[in-house]
This record gives structure tokens, C-alpha cells and sequence, in this order.
């Protein structure tokens, strides 16, 4: 990169069912939080950009009061849909280009203003799937699922596996919504089947949270803290609409980490990567997600499960924080991603921390069974 | 003041949500089309992707989609997966239990790329498996209308 970025300081909500608090007062503190966190003020900030979507707010243009409570007033300001991740990503665009030097990305939904499920039908084709009425994004995942398990051999107990691993890791992790140290695989089997072989406890909980995130230009990076995160490589993708693209793989992930890859100079991910941190929605999708990022063969990600090479204890731990499945704040979850990863690397990640993290990957998405992907490859120790 | 206060949920449901969309000359024949109980796609001049329902240009290679590319299939093809769904979104923002599980099916047709998402019906649970040979089951009565295309059933 043209422009050296780094990651200064960053803030999450306490991910939960219903915070019963208005969406300003949530944004407001994460934002507060995270200017603390990097130990500056509103005043240093160049630029402001948030991350919603107007149909989970309630509301068209939908950050008319959020600007004001992420400390975007007589500011430069500006407002992305869908995944916080691709906020970010426009973030460090407008660093990279040196119009501005300090970006805050903020990001937030809260699922008990209106269920995600519900909006996923109106993503659809109104033209002919919304008339026919019997897809949403549950059932799509079920499809998606039965497809990928058909193909490699990959059983209800793989899936199973992975929530086991997911929401255990979410009981050490203050911030997360579902935690279940105790859970077992037959307690997810056993959870109610909503289209199988998806149940319960293998689909990411409706979530309400936000999380903020600062970044600074390398100069200004270094003034704001001695443990700066790079920002090394990042990388966007999306799929065809769902008609028309291949469920059973996710290519648009695979694309997306190849560019964030090469950025980043990484050759061997399963060797280079410290820990991942996915927005997996479904169990499945982290089985899939293993194979895309390249941590296995196509067809072998069954077997990191297996044999728990993604476990906290592992070669490569994937969701150390719980991932999707311990919260999602739908637009918030990539971006809370990238918050984990870099909390890894400066070794603040509490319960959740694994050792010797120099290199982390975050991964954000957005649209029915993960269109489209957003990939960010961050290291530490100034690299 | 002492304590948590009571917090006062607000419902607004902004207006009764009536969209018009155009839907455009190749839509709109393969909607009317469906009057007939046949079932068009559209063949892309350029890559060959054939579309279900057809498309005025192609997404695979951004090549144009004109009327003269439109194909008729023969309505028959290929469940690629299933589920059995017992849930679905209520319509208020909350998940139902469904009455009775509905199949819905991922359905390949013959001739053509897109996948169709439809509910399928007529199977017994245990002959239920990815590769059944499906087909359309038309409405008794068609009339040029999406809801002309009932579901899909095993052949035969």
C-alpha cells in the first residue's frame, strides 16, 4: 500500500437480545469508547463513516442522528450499507488517498427494532422468488448446507462441532450475546430444527449491538499509541445474485482473500495466519469459509473441526472470541471481526487470547448464504 | 430519580408498503407465457448462460439479452438440494412455527443454469434426496401469472 494504516483504538457494546437503549445512546458509547481507548478526542478526528441498513433501522437515511452521536458534527461524514467491514474499508480509502489522516468507523443494528430474517426476504427478487414466497435466508442456509455436506462427506455433527467450539469460546468473552461453556453436540443436535439441517444453535442469535473503530495515517499512528495494528492486506468480493451462482462454495470469499493475500505478502495461510476471525451466520459457513481462506483443501474442512485445529488450544484458532454464532449485531459483526483481531494482536483480548498472535485475518459479509465477502489481513509488532 | 426506568417501546409502521415494478418485455412474456404452462429462459448470445426466469443481460459476461434469445424449456429437472423448513418470518419481524414443514427445494431445470427455489410436494420423506427428477405442477386453472406455477413434483 501506497500509505501505511494502522488500527489505533477501537470499542464494542455488550452484545445482547434486547438493550433496551436507544440506538444513538449505543453508538454514542461505543464511539466515546473507542476515541478513549485511543486516547484522543472528537477534535482529531478528520472524518466519520457509519454502517446500517435502513430497512434493520427503521428508517430511511438512516444516519441523520447517528453522525451526531459518533462525533461526525461540521465534519466530513459519510454512510455505507450493509457490513461495517466495507465501512472501514472506505475509511482506509480516504486515508490511503491523504485527503484525511484520522477515520472513525462505526457500525451497529439492533435486532429488536426489526428481525434480520424477516428483512432477508426483502432482498430477494421481488419480481419472481418474493412472489413464489418460500425462500428466506434460513432456508437458503439450509440449501446452502445440505449442498456443501452432500458434496464432501460433512455430517450434522460437523456443524454441530463447530457451535460446540463457537459459543464455548463466547463464555470467556465479556462482550459476546450466547455464551454456553458447557454446551455439547448433542445439546446443539437436540436444539429445535428451524429447516434442517440447520438448528437452533448453529445460526447466529438476533443480536443488538455497535462497535467503533479507529484508524490513523502511519505519521499520526505512531504519535496516538506505541501498539499500532497494520492494516497489510485487504480484499472485496461478491457473488451473482443467488439463482445464479454456485451455493455449495463460497468463490467470492476465496477471491476476496487472494487479493487481501497478496497485499499482505501471505503465502501459506494455514502457516501465516495467527488466528481468524469469521462472520460465520451458520455453523456450515466456517466449514466453507476454512476451505476459501485456504487453511485446508477444498473438501478438508471437516477435518480442522475433527481434529481441532481450530480450537482455542490449536495450529490455527478460528473465532477465539465466538464468532457470529456468540453475537450478531448484524451490520456490527464484521467490524467487531476486526476489532478481535487486533485486540489478539496487542494481546488484549482477555479470556479469549491466544498466544504469540502477530498476524490475524478478520472477515466481514453481507446478503443471503455470505454474497458477498470483505477480507482484512492485520498484523502487529511493526511490521 | 431512582432506579431503572421503564422503557417505552414505540411501534410505527411508516405506510401500508405497496411497491409497482416494471417488470420488463422478457418478464413479462415468460409471466404470460406461463398462461400456456410452458416455461421460458433465456440463452445468453454470448457465454450461452441460460437464465430462469429470463434476463435482459448477462451477468456472467455483460453481454446484451435480446427476445430472440428467449428458449423454451420443458419444465422438468433436477432437485440439487432441499430443506424441510418449520419456521419462517412472520411477516411483523418475528419467526412462526409453520403448521405443517413445507420442502423447499434448490431445482436445476433442464437447458438452463439458474437455480429455482420453489416448494416441492408429493414426495414421500425417504424418496426425498438430491438428483430426484422433478417437474412443474401447474395451478389447475393458469392464467399468465407467477402463483400459474404450483410447485414441483417428482416425474412420473
Amino acid at each position: 500500500m501506497r500509505r501505511r494504516v494502522a488500527i489505533v483504538g477501537y470499542a464494542q457494546s455488550h452484545h445482547q437480545h434486547n438493550m433496551q437503549k436507544t440506538r444513538e445512546d449505543m453508538v454514542f458509547e461505543v464511539c466515546k469508547g473507542a476515541l478513549r481507548h485511543a486516547g484522543i478526542s472528537r477534535e482529531d478526528l478528520d472524518t466519520v463513516i457509519t454502517a446500517s441498513t435502513d430497512f434493520l433501522d427503521g428508517r430511511t437515511i438512516s444516519s441523520v442522528f447517528v453522525g451526531m452521536a459518533a462525533g461526525a458534527f461540521l465534519k466530513d461524514e459519510s454512510k455505507v450499507e450493509e457490513d461495517g467491514t466495507f465501512a472501514l474499508y472506505y475509511a482506509l480509502m480516504r486515508v490511503l488517498a491523504g485527503t484525511h489522516d484520522i477515520a472513525l468507523v462505526e457500525a451497529h443494528t439492533q435486532g429488536s427494532t426489526m428481525n434480520a430474517h424477516q428483512v432477508s426476504c426483502f432482498t430477494l427478487d421481488p419480481q419472481f422468488d418474493r412472489q413464489i414466497g418460500v425462500l428466506n435466508d434460513i432456508a437458503a442456509a439450509a440449501l446452502q448446507a445440505r449442498m456443501y455436506m452432500n458434496s464432501h462427506g460433512v455430517t450434522d455433527e460437523h456443524l454441530a462441532m463447530v457451535a460446540v467450539k463457537n459459543l464455548s469460546n463466547a463464555a470467556a468473552n465479556p462482550w459476546a450475546h450466547r455464551k454456553m461453556a458447557k454446551v455439547s453436540v448433542e445439546e446443539v443436535l437436540g436444539s429445535k430444527v428451524l429447516c434442517d439441517p440447520v438448528r437452533e444453535l448453529m445460526m447466529s442469535p438476533v443480536s443488538d449491538g455497535a462497535c467503533a473503530v479507529i484508524i490513523a495515517s502511519e505519521e499520526k499512528a505512531r504519535e496516538i499509541t506505541s501498539k499500532p495494528v497494520w492494516i497489510e492486506g485487504v480484499g472485496s468480493c461478491q457473488e451473482a445474485y443467488i439463482r445464479d451462482r454456485d451455493l455449495g462454495r463460497l468463490e467470492s470469499l476465496k477471491t476476496a482473500a487472494r487479493t487481501a493475500y497478496k497485499m499482505a505478502g501471505i503465502k501459506e495461510p494455514a502457516a501465516d495466519l495467527d488466528v481468524v476471525e469469521l462472520s460465520e451466520k451458520f455453523a456450515h459457513e466456517e466449514l466453507m469459509a476454512y476451505e476459501s481462506l485456504g487453511l485446508c483443501r477444498e473438501g478438508e474442512g471437516k477435518r480442522l473441526i475433527e481434529k481441532g485445529t481450530t480450537g482455542k488450544e490449536g495450529k490455527i484458532p478460528v473465532n477465539p472470541s465466538g464468532g457470529a454464532l456468540g453475537a450478531d449485531p448484524v451490520c456490527a459483526t464484521g467490524l467487531v471481526r476486526v476489532i478481535e483481531a487486533a485486540k489478539q494482536i496487542r494481546g488484549e483480548a482477555e479470556g479469549c487470547q491466544v498466544p504469540k498472535v502477530r498476524r490475524a485475518l478478520a472477515h466481514g459479509q453481507f446478503g443471503m448464504c455470505a454474497q458477498k465477502n470483505m477480507v482484512f489481513v492485520l498484523g502487529g509488532n511493526g511490521s | 430519580m431512582e432506579g431503572k426506568s421503564e422503557i417505552v417501546e414505540v411501534k410505527t409502521f411508516p405506510f401500508p408498503a405497496g411497491f409497482n415494478w416494471a417488470v420488463g418485455p422478457m418478464m413479462e412474456r415468460f409471466i404470460r407465457t406461463l398462461a400456456g404452462r410452458k416455461v421460458l429462459g433465456a440463452r445468453c448470445p454470448g457465454c450461452g448462460y441460460t437464465y430462469v426466469p429470463p434476463r435482459s443481460r448477462c451477468g456472467q459476461c455483460q453481454a446484451a439479452i435480446a427476445e430472440k434469445d428467449v428458449v423454451e424449456l420443458s419444465g422438468k429437472g433436477t432437485l440439487i438440494s432441499y430443506t424441510n423448513a418449520h419456521v419462517a418470518p412472520d411477516g411483523n419481524g418475528n419467526l412462526k412455527d409453520l403448521e405443517k414443514p413445507i420442502v423447499v427445494g434448490a431445482v436445476k431445470l433442464e437447458d438452463a443454469d439458474s437455480v429455482l427455489f420453489m416448494p416441492v410436494e408429493g414426495v414421500k420423506p425417504q424418496d426425498l434426496k438430491i438428483g430426484l427428477a422433478v417437474k412443474v405442477r401447474w395451478r389447475e386453472e393458469t392464467k399468465g401469472a407467477v402463483a400459474d406455477i404450483c410447485c414441483f413434483e417428482p416425474v412420473g
